[in-house]
């Protein structure tokens, strides 16, 4: 869970030398900035060290960062940009770029154990997810898993709200979609006929 | 389009981002499409990762090793602004060292000779400290305190996958007839598909345990591999520790005849709910059924890195059951001994006393 009022109060003090802060702000979005970069660099050894790099770049330039107005988007862009670095160097591509993301690092799902859903309800939203395109994948698990708004992800990913409000309804439907065919079958024919 | 308006206004509300209109737009919605109600609960609830879990304390003290090195210089670079500098880096170091739970990982390469296989990694766990990896066939491993996992940097491709383990690791084994997988102990080896389960071969432990949580293994005894056991999910094997190196005698002598050794099958042991004592571990659960305070004191020493002695010998004979979701020591030993059938005190070196 990411409370932007709590993140931005713990960098805060972290601009100000509070050790147990910088603590608290790297346990709070290790994971996520984790799963982020290992869709891009592929591999979750390399981006562990990506987000550790990010994080030391702040404690060394914490006196420079107390501007940052969202710090949450500054350590998302922070790791996108190692992490394009990281793979630039690894695989010595040209342009290193966010076209080829490895999504089984993005994925999530409704947690089966809640009892809400069974493993195979659970099983057929994965898939569903897995059949979207992999930005769009990106897009979801950001905004439902990570909690970004629609402009934190646009200025992350340099494209518009709009875009991300289009992508999202895609995976929305998508899913929906999956669920909704294991409700009834029948029930769902019409509806996909009633969609197409 | 009805349809295409709500799944538009379910991706908003997902996102935070309904206005007030929108909001009594997807009420009446719903109304007209209850069906989506149940969709709509699903998304409001916390979607969990699928691909990987993680244990932020041991990232964290991982990283903080990292950032203690990249920052010495830094520091005597800062040199001229004395004290509170110094009075940080001291803090950096006292946070990092207060961390102690920190994940030494040793990650070598074993270079081999010329025709032996590919090169050897090895991931090594202390005391105290757990880790996770996945190989390069995707295939997850927890590695439990204490351990060693041998495995290759790449999997040939139409070759048998093999992995050397000493102590305690939970496979999640990626299937692929085509390359059965292997995880050789000193006490056996196990043939695998795809599948999910436990080993445990400590060396310093005289019985050694291969526990399925999913999927099915073969358990192979001896080297010739003519002594084999099949194993069912919700099945644990245990064998005696050594019993691989002699087996090769036994056979011999034997031969079509079945080893005369203590080898025996029993069902998992569920604590509460979908807790097991065999892979409670993984999850950073640490679990166990009536169990002697002598074993519960040695899964202690190996879970948290701290010695524990007993100074009444009576004690070690007392049975406890309990799942803790392991906060420190301190807490699971306060919990056990709010049963008033023991004392403990920690002496000038940090060592824990039974009484």
């Amino acid at each position: 869970m990411r409370n932007n009022e709590q993140i931005r109060s713990l960098f805060e003090r972290v601009c100000q030398d509070d050790m147990r802060a910088y603590n608290e702000l790297y346990l709070a979005l290790c994971k996520q900035l984790l799963h982020f970069s290992a869709a891009i660099v592929s591999s979750f050894h390399l981006a562990e060290e990506v987000v550790s790099d990010v994080f030391i770049m702040i404690w060394q330039k914490r006196h420079q960062l107390a501007h940052v107005q969202n710090p949450a988007v500054y350590l998302y862009v922070a790791t996108k940009n190692y992490s394009l670095n990281t793979l630039q160097q690894q695989k010595r591509h040209l342009h290193a770029s966010l076209e080829l993301l490895d999504t089984s690092a993005l994925l999530i799902a409704p947690d089966a154990e809640s009892g809400m859903i069974s493993a195979e309800v659970s099983q057929k939203i994965e898939a569903a997810i897995r059949s979207l395109p992999a930005r769009c994948q990106l897009i979801f698990r950001l905004v439902k898993h990570d909690q970004l708004s629609y402009r934190e992800v646009a200025e992350l990913l340099n494209i518009s709200p709009k875009t991300v409000d289009a992508q999202l309804t895609i995976a929305v439907k998508k899913v929906t979609q999956a669920v909704r065919f294991d409700l009834s079958g029948e029930l769902a024919q019409s509806y996909l006929h009633l969609d197409s | 389009m009805d349809q295409e308006r709500l799944y538009h206004l379910l991706a908003r509300e997902i996102a935070n981002e309904l206005t007030h209109a929108e909001t009594e737009e997807l009420q009446q919605l719903l109304q007209h499409h209850p069906h989506a109600s149940y969709i709509r609960e699903l998304f409001t609830r916390q979607w969990e990762e699928v691909s990987q879990q993680e244990y932020p304390q041991q990232m964290l003290a991982k990283h903080l090793q990292r950032l203690e090195q990249a920052a010495a210089p830094e520091e005597e670079a800062e040199e001229p602004v004395a004290t509170s500098g110094r009075r940080l880096w001291l803090r950096i170091v006292a946070a990092a060292a207060s961390l102690a739970i920190i994940a030494v990982v040793g990650w070598k390469l074993l270079y081999r000779p010329a025709t032996a296989p590919p090169p050897q990694e090895q991931l090594v766990t202390t005391k105290g400290t757990r880790s996770k990896l996945v190989l390069p066939d995707g295939t997850r491993v927890w590695l439990n305190a204490g351990s060693k996992l041998d495995y290759p940097k790449t999997f040939a491709v139409d070759q048998q996958r093999i992995v050397r383990l000493e102590g305690e690791a939970f496979f999640d084994v990626t299937t692929d007839a085509a390359r059965p997988f292997r995880v050789q102990t000193r006490s056996f080896t196990i043939l695998v598909l795809g599948t999910s389960f436990n080993v445990r071969a400590y060396p310093e432990e005289d019985s050694a345990v291969t526990s399925l949580v999913q999927g099915a293994v073969q358990v192979q005894l001896d080297k010739a591999g003519k002594q084999l056991v099949a194993l069912h999910p919700n099945e644990k094997l245990t064998v005696p520790a050594n019993l691989f190196e002699q087996s090769e005698e036994l056979v011999k002598e034997s031969d079509t005849k079945k080893l005369q050794v203590p080898v025996y099958k029993q069902p998992l042991t569920q604590v509460r709910d979908s807790v097991l004592t065999e892979t409670a571990w993984v999850t950073n659960k640490l679990a166990f059924k009536h169990l002697e305070l002598e074993k519960v004191t040695a899964m202690l020493e190996q879970w948290y890195g701290v010695e524990i002695g007993f100074r009444n010998e009576q004690r070690k004979q007392l049975y406890f059951t309990g799942v803790f979701d392991t906060g420190n020591v301190d807490n699971v030993l306060e919990a056990l001994a709010s049963t008033n059938s023991f004392t403990y005190i920690k002496d000038a070196n940090g060592k824990i006393w039974i009484e």
